[in-house]
């Protein structure tokens, strides 16, 4: 009750200051209009610096490779790179390129006669996994609708010729059979394709990652990393309002009442927390409503909302959490305004909050990972763009838990009560 | 009368600076007691151990019965305690904070309202108390900054410099209230400050404390009985055992001892080598003549240096009073 009565003072005390209400609660809707506005004009006018070479070895060389291979083009986002095959096994051994193509010797021949054929798509280990997977979904949804479409023709052609021979049996080329006969070749063209792509050495998240890639627009990651970086800057006011108590001495009054210490910063906590909370319900409605009142792409909040509730819960423990870490290794007003603003922007980079987490990955590995701003994002990528359910966000919660534990605890070891 | 507080060798060490070093005193209830001595002497410190701010590093005390080391929680709700900062949220209302100070101590309803309202009769501001505490001025400030230590309505009292920075008016009007609620509520108070004219209006009796310790306690009547007449500062050109013996034996002088000087290089001798508050401050020694009656003190110390023809180069005569009796203790000024 104390907690709560320290609490609700905070935040009446939060809210009379209108530049912090401005800077936590609409300088973010602001981001997320310009960054919405600005990537989903970069994914618009500039998709072809985006596209991902792919390396290609045609043993085959014949008609259908190169059907193959203007298929992958034109399905945006690789570019096909023909390499020789000594060249591009060596270039996958030294590490140079992440994954190969190979289109088998016979390939063109396989497949105007009908035969299952395989084209091979090699993935260096350890190498970026969600790449590889995007690219080999991109091939093998080529790969199936040229299947779908030889075998569609193999199939008329082989009617055209029965027909010829059997002139009396127009019946059994009614409409209903050739609309049966197209069905049937489409369902055995999804289950027994034609050409099929075979990964070696697959690695770890792949369907996930490869909606991704495939399914989320550039403007779609700048909600939640928007989010993620506004609900960790809540942080600042945590700290700020733990040193102004403690610089105008009403700390010493509060430790001098019959309140523990652990009231204390838990009552300290709660309005970041609350903040932080609203502040996420305030950037995800813009992001639904206002992104379409302004002509902007809306985002979706996926399909399951308690999951999305649940990571906004913990981010905002998290935060809070963060702040108490601030508050307790901060020794001037300075440290807690400039100093830790410039950490938060740093981390919100890291987490990605100005990049999308799939590109910023391209470039920095598994960097981002040491940030809570990261599984933070991940998750809430996961669940509002690429509509995953709680199980699939459960290793982010975890660690973004693990976050709130580690600052917790070393904010504790190091707050000043006396 | 019973004692509501009781402290036993209370020490604090921050690193090995020994801040307060092992005090013991005692409060009777309904007495106002007052801590008087320089900025840094150690009555923040204490007051900080005696309301659970801090952790006495040895030594303990009782408040109205209960242990500050095993029964702080009980202690907490009997204190009251008016920090010398104005601990307040100055964005928020002067009823606003009061209403948050309150149900920090477990006010609520009505109950709350009525002590809110009450306190502020007390610091005479219920007109204003809508107002934020930003735009009151530094005596209403104040003012509301003892309302709420007052809002639980403790047996026991700390005003910790409840005046530093605070116009004539308003300090009056705190010296009231400090009065009132002693006189009407019988509250116990604990007030501390270096002011010495405030301890001598307030306070039955004073603890006297420098770096940590209490030098002298009692009641002013009789710390200022110590001194006699008063005390006489007189600056000669040399001294030695000899010259204090006789100065000592002059009628009306109870004692005569040498000052300790500030160490400061060698001058030529009388000459003035630094202004300090106005008075010039001379590397020749200083006798603290202790009189048992002043004016004839000053008439037979003057007579004795004119006999033996030393000059004399300063003469400041003190009144009897907490200031003297501080000087006398330690040998320096209670603001310096």
């Amino acid at each position: 009750m104390k907690a709560l009565s320290i609490a609700i003072k905070d935040l009446q005390i939060f809210f009379k200051d209108r530049g912090s209400a401005i800077n936590l609660i609409l300088l973010p809707l602001l981001f997320v209009t310009v960054m919405s506005g600005a990537l989903g004009a970069i994914g618009a006018n500039q998709e072809q610096d985006t596209r991902t070479p792919l390396p290609v070895v045609d043993l085959d060389g014949g008609e259908m490779a190169q059907a193959l291979l203007a298929g992958i083009d034109r399905a945006g986002g690789v570019l096909v790179a023909a390499t020789p095959q000594a060249e591009a096994t060596a270039a996958l051994a030294a590490g140079d390129i992440p994954f190969v193509l190979t289109i088998p010797q016979g390939f063109t021949a396989d497949v105007n006669g009908g035969q299952p054929t395989v084209l091979r798509f090699l993935t260096r280990s350890g190498g970026n996994a969600a790449q590889a997977e995007a690219v080999r979904l991109v091939v093998e949804g080529v790969a199936r609708d040229m299947s779908l479409q030889i075998q569609l023709l193999a199939a008329l052609e082989q009617m055209g010729q029965m027909q010829a021979g059997s002139p009396g049996a127009s019946d059994a080329f009614s409409t209903e059979r050739m609309q049966a006969q197209a069905l049937s070749q489409f369902q055995s063209a999804a289950t027994q394709p034609l050409v099929a792509v075979v990964q070696k050495l697959p690695g770890q998240e792949l369907e996930e990652e490869a909606d991704e890639a495939e399914g989320m627009s550039l403007a779609d990651a700048a909600v939640p990393g928007v989010a993620v970086l506004f609900v960790f800057m809540t942080a600042q006011n945590t700290a700020r309002s733990i040193f102004d108590e403690k610089r105008t001495g009403s700390f010493r009054r509060l430790l001098a009442a019959p309140v523990s210490k652990a009231a204390l910063l838990i009552g300290k906590m709660l309005p970041n927390f609350i903040t932080g909370l609203i502040q996420l319900a305030v950037i995800f409605a813009f992001g639904v409503f206002g992104l379409r009142l302004l002509g902007l792409a809306p985002i979706t909040l996926g399909k399951s909302p308690f999951a999305i509730l649940l990571v906004a819960v913990v981010l905002s423990v998290c935060s809070s959490a963060f702040g108490i870490l601030i508050a307790a290794l901060a020794r001037t007003p300075s440290q807690i305004g400039g100093l830790s603003t410039l950490l938060l922007y740093l981390l919100g980079l890291l987490g990605g909050a100005f990049v999308p987490l799939f590109l910023l990955e391209r470039f920095l590995g598994p960097l981002p990972k040491i940030v809570p701003h990261y599984w933070a994002n991940h998750a809430l990528t996961n669940l509002m763009v690429r509509g995953l359910g709680l199980a699939d966000v459960a290793l982010d919660l975890a660690v973004l838990l693990g976050f709130t534990v580690l600052f917790f605890a070393i904010g504790l070891w190091r707050f000043d009560f006396d | 009368m019973s004692a509501i507080l009781e402290v036993e060798h209370l020490v604090k060490k921050f690193g090995d600076h020994l801040a307060v070093k092992g005090i013991s005193f005692a409060v009777e209830e309904g007495e106002v007691f007052g801590l008087l001595g320089p900025n840094g002497a150690g009555k923040t410190t204490t007051i900080s151990m005696l309301t659970g701010i801090l952790q006495p590093t040895e030594g303990t005390a009782r408040i109205g019965g209960h242990d500050i080391r095993t029964d702080l929680e009980a202690v907490k709700k009997l204190n009251g305690l008016v920090p010398q900062d104005l601990a307040l949220y100055p964005t928020l209302s002067a009823r606003a904070n009061l209403q948050f100070f309150g149900q920090i101590y477990g006010l609520r309803g009505t109950d709350l309202k009525e002590r809110v309202e009450d306190v502020l009769r007390i610091v005479a501001l219920t007109d204003r108390a809508h107002e934020a505490v930003e735009r009151y001025s530094g005596g209403m400030k104040r003012r509301v900054n003892i309302a709420a230590g007052l809002i639980h309505n403790p047996r026991l009292l700390f005003l910790d410099e409840p005046t530093v920075g605070v116009d004539p008016q308003s300090r009056n009007a705190i010296f009231e209230s400090v009065l009132r609620l002693n006189r009407e509520r019988g509250m116990t108070i604990i007030y501390t400050s270096h002011y010495m004219e405030e301890v001598e209006l307030l306070c039955n009796r004073v603890a006297v404390i420098d770096q940590g310790e209490i030098i002298a306690l009692d009641t002013i009547k009789n710390l200022i009985a110590m001194l006699g007449g008063g005390v006489i500062k007189v600056g000669v050109p040399q001294v030695d055992e000899a010259l204090l013996a006789q100065m000592s034996a002059l009628p009306g002088v109870k004692e005569a001892t040498l000052l300790p000087q500030p160490i400061a290089p060698p001058p030529a001798a009388g000459q003035a080598v630094e202004q300090k508050e106005g008075k010039p401050l001379t590397a020749t020694p200083v006798v603290k003549v202790m009189a048992q009656n002043s004016q004839d003190a000053i008439i037979s110390v003057i007579n004795f240096l004119n006999q033996r023809d030393l000059q004399l180069t300063s003469l400041e005569i003190l009144e009897p009073n907490l200031e003297s009796v501080f000087l006398h203790l330690t040998g320096k000024k209670l603001r310096e």
